[in-house]
């Protein structure tokens, strides 16, 4: 499926007012700078752009193909930067930094889907929510993981299955699985 | 069901993008032949795919949109400007085409020189000299440069243009730049013109009298007879 006629600014422009607040949202959440997240966001659009923003419905909805690619390019950005700056900014994260004003319905409901996606996050067990937020917003692989929380590879994981079971049980408890 | 319960864990990982480029292979080559697991993969998908919604809703700066917009609409106007097809590879010739050899028949492979310095003359190429940049000539015509931070302009006196870089990157590896010729409605025409400066001044083969546009794309160092990437420059003769 085309998304973006192939050359055509304006529908370029409609998908990146649509999904713009939640990529740089996901960017910010993972880099934990405002320059760095500007950069990966400006990498992410215009890699839709020059790709002619092929999607494939089968996969998901628009917003989490477009976020999937934000989250390719941000790990490519971290994995660029040393430890102690990944590690500071998955630390970091989990908090309410820059909280947008609260301007339209859209927003206020993607800000109450953000927090409830993270009532449910937050009430896994600790050491399995930690393995999940390393791995998916700190870009680091099971090895580093195992190596920086001092636990076998094996029960990295394990934490990590358990940790995405429960949170997709409880997604679906909740309404708010994709 | 065994398999399964071998792979469960590192489908977790997968989903999650923490395996290493190995491991990551090896998953993905199991799930194109095992139906369980992509079935498992699918529902782990539910929770991954929740994870990018849960960050805290932060705006996007005003200025992130106008630098994206002003990259997008200066690659829209050079796609008009070079056509539907201009950034489609060449067509790859038949055995023995002779059509296709006969714009550039006499071009070898170019030896491109160390691009340390910021001028560099490119060997074997007659008909056109690299001059440095502060060069100025009687019209000038300002180009769209699809590279943030580039500039380019043609210098048009009579018929014959020069065109004036600055702060190109240099082109990928192994690949040179090389400038065309197009008159509107038609494709892009070869020329021999091929450089690889970042900046400088460029002279165009040629008589620019019915030319309507010059491109600049990169290029494999013998050059090309038709563009095999979007050009990133695109200046109108008039």
């Amino acid at each position: 499926m085309q998304l973006v006629s192939r050359g055509d600014p304006r529908a370029f422009e409609a998908v990146y007012d649509r999904h713009c607040g939640a990529a740089f949202s996901l960017a910010y959440r993972m880099c934990g700078a405002r320059a760095l997240a500007e950069d990966v966001s400006q990498e992410a659009f215009l890699s839709i752009w020059r790709s002619g923003a092929r999607y494939d419905p089968t996969r998901g909805s628009v917003r989490t193909w477009v976020l999937g690619i934000v989250h390719h390019r941000a790990i490519d950005a971290l994995r660029r930067h040393t430890v102690h700056d990944r590690r500071r900014a998955s630390d970091e994260g989990i908090e309410e930094r820059f909280e947008a004003p609260e301007r339209t319905d859209v927003e206020a409901a993607r800000r109450d889907e953000a927090a409830t996606i993270r009532g449910v996050l937050g009430a896994l067990p600790g050491d399995q929510r930690r393995v999940i937020e390393l791995a998916y917003f700190g870009g680091f692989t099971h090895a580093e993981i195992a190596e920086m929380i001092d636990s076998p590879i094996g029960t990295v994981k394990g934490r990590m299955r358990l940790g995405l079971q429960k949170l997709r049980g409880s997604l679906a408890a909740e309404g708010a699985a994709p | 069901m065994s398999d399964h319960r071998r792979w469960e864990d590192d489908l977790a990982v997968y989903a999650l993008g923490a395996l290493d480029p190995g491991e990551q292979a090896q998953v993905e080559r199991h799930l194109a032949t095992c139906a369980e697991c992509r079935a498992a993969l699918a529902d782990l998908r539910v929770a991954t795919d929740a994870l990018p919604r849960s960050a805290p809703p932060v705006p996007a700066p005003a200025a992130l949109k106008r630098r994206i917009m002003s990259v997008v609409e200066s690659e829209a106007e050079l796609l008009r400007a070079a056509g539907a097809r201009a950034d489609q590879p060449a067509e790859t010739p038949a055995p023995g085409a002779p059509a296709r050899r006969r714009w550039l028949g006499g071009l070898r492979p170019l030896p491109v020189l160390a691009a340390a310095a910021s001028l560099v003359l490119l060997a074997g190429v007659a008909g056109y000299v690299l001059r440095g940049a502060q060069d100025t000539g009687p019209r000038e015509r300002a180009a769209v440069v699809r590279v943030p931070g580039a500039k380019a302009t043609l210098q048009v006196r009579d018929d014959h243009g020069t065109l004036v870089v600055r702060d190109l990157p240099d082109p990928p590896p192994g690949r040179v730049y090389q400038v065309w010729l197009q008159r509107d409605g038609q494709d892009p025409r070869a020329t021999r013109a091929l450089f690889s400066v970042r900046s400088g001044a460029v002279e165009v083969p040629g008589s620019l009298r019915d030319v309507d546009q010059v491109l600049v794309s990169a290029e494999p160092p013998s050059g090309s007879v038709a563009p095999t990437r979007a050009p990133i420059i695109a200046a109108q003769t008039a």
